[in-house]
């Protein structure tokens, strides 16, 4: 039964990690952390983190439906009677994001959604060095350990 | 802020004392209960949030069954947690991350300021067993800090209880997809702790996204209360004492003593 705290350490075992975290994007808290943070402080870096997370996972732009008459049309946003289907689709059907990549001058930023089997928010966080990071391999690793959380 | 950030030690003095004791036990306020072991909050739970069943099943992950068997089977033991992933019900990680929603949640209700006085009882647990113990001053800083950030996203905290209440979108605005499930759900009756239950989702959480939607104009901001009309004087003969008409009480008694 592996835990948060098992993904973070096997996530941290990756070339060149500096720093990683499970974080919940709708809140801005870290459930679990290990190694260092971009700023020393892993609260500080859950909440920003949290931030990039939930505009990448909520925006239609990114949702996975390839078929443009199954979207929702542009701002239907108020409580029509018919949507109830749509919102059991949307809490349980796995985040359309699956990751998100960072690059800076010193470092890349792997963000990989956790698709649970009920309504949450988390994606996993690990911080790269760039000169040692291998970033395809970092991120087949977070997909697989994303994967592991959820595997009953 | 800055008040909130000098309070932070301060959430609960007795919390604080407990973790420092070590101690084992619930305790207990008028919003809801923390467990601790060992000094460290190992489940909480309040009134005002879904707890982690409602969590759990609300979307159909986990069955009501499924919950109900691991609580017949293993709450005697307090073993709920571990029997559900053991029987495959849940996984190990879910069983935390749902877990960890469920502790911060209740408890960023139960150490709210009105929660009043707290008690502890030694030695009690709780039957959900051990998943991840959380180090009782991360839940207090937590909890500082979800006061806050209510507060910078929109600083209207009647909208935390009032029935939540749509507003059409503007043109080209973005809805996006969790906050249109919680748009759908919301009736203008339900209040945001109905819509987390309805949801599935920690209450914390759809309070936050009410205020996140208030902020962008989707969902109406209450307005403040007027200030309550300063109660009007009564007129000195309502409140003023009067003697009482001794002849007219000697009259009444000499009256009834006549009819006896």
């Amino acid at each position: 039964m592996p835990g948060i705290d098992e993904c973070l350490l096997e996530a941290m075992a990756l070339p060149g990690a500096r720093g990683a975290a499970l974080v919940d994007w709708s809140s801005g808290l870290a459930l679990g952390t290990v190694g260092e943070s971009p700023v020393g402080d892993h609260e500080t870096t859950a909440a920003e983190t949290a931030e990039l997370a939930r505009a990448a996972a909520e925006y239609e732009t990114f949702a996975a439906t390839s078929d443009p008459a199954a979207r929702p049309a542009p701002g239907a946003a108020g409580g029509g009677p018919g949507g109830a289907a749509g919102a059991a689709a949307a809490g349980v059907g796995g985040p359309p994001v699956e990751d998100l990549i960072v690059t800076t001058r010193t470092g890349y930023h792997v963000l990989r959604f956790v698709a649970t089997s009920f309504d949450s928010s988390v994606f996993l966080h690990l911080w790269l060095d760039r000169a040692e990071g291998n970033l395809a391999l970092a991120r087949m690793r977070l997909r697989d350990l994303a994967e592991g959380l959820v595997l009953r | 802020m800055t008040a909130g950030t000098a309070a932070t030690g301060a959430v609960s003095p007795l919390l604080t004392r407990l973790a420092e004791e070590r101690a084992t036990g619930a305790l207990l306020r008028d919003r809801g209960t923390l467990f601790l072991e060992d000094g460290r909050i190992v489940h909480a739970e309040s009134p005002a949030t879904p707890g982690l069943e409602i969590l759990l099943t609300a979307g159909g992950g986990l069955t009501r069954e499924r919950w109900r068997e691991a609580v017949d089977r293993a709450g005697a033991r307090r073993e709920v947690a571990r029997f559900l992933v053991d029987s495959g019900g849940l996984a190990g990680g879910e069983l935390e991350i749902c877990h960890l929603a469920a502790i911060f949640d209740a408890a960023f209700f139960a150490l709210s300021p009105g929660s009043g006085p707290s008690r502890f009882r030694r030695g009690a647990t709780h039957w959900i067993g051990s998943v991840r113990p959380v180090p009782a001053e991360a839940v207090e800083r937590e909890t500082v800090r979800r006061r806050e950030l209510l507060d910078a996203v929109w600083p209207y905290p009647l909208l935390d209880t009032a029935p939540v209440v749509p507003r059409e979108a503007a043109p080209g605005q973005t809805v996006t997809l969790r906050q249109r499930a919680l748009l759908r759900a919301a009736d203008g009756v339900r209040t945001p702790a109905a819509l987390a239950w309805a949801l599935g989702r920690p209450a914390f959480h759809t309070l936050l996204d009410v205020r996140r939607l208030a902020a962008a104009g989707l969902v109406e901001t209450p307005r403040e209360p007027a200030p309550a009309p300063a109660p009007a004087a009564l007129p000195a003969w309502m409140t003023q004492a009067q003697p009482p008409d001794v002849a007219l009480l000697r009259r009444l008694r000499d009256a009834l003593e006549a009819s006896l």
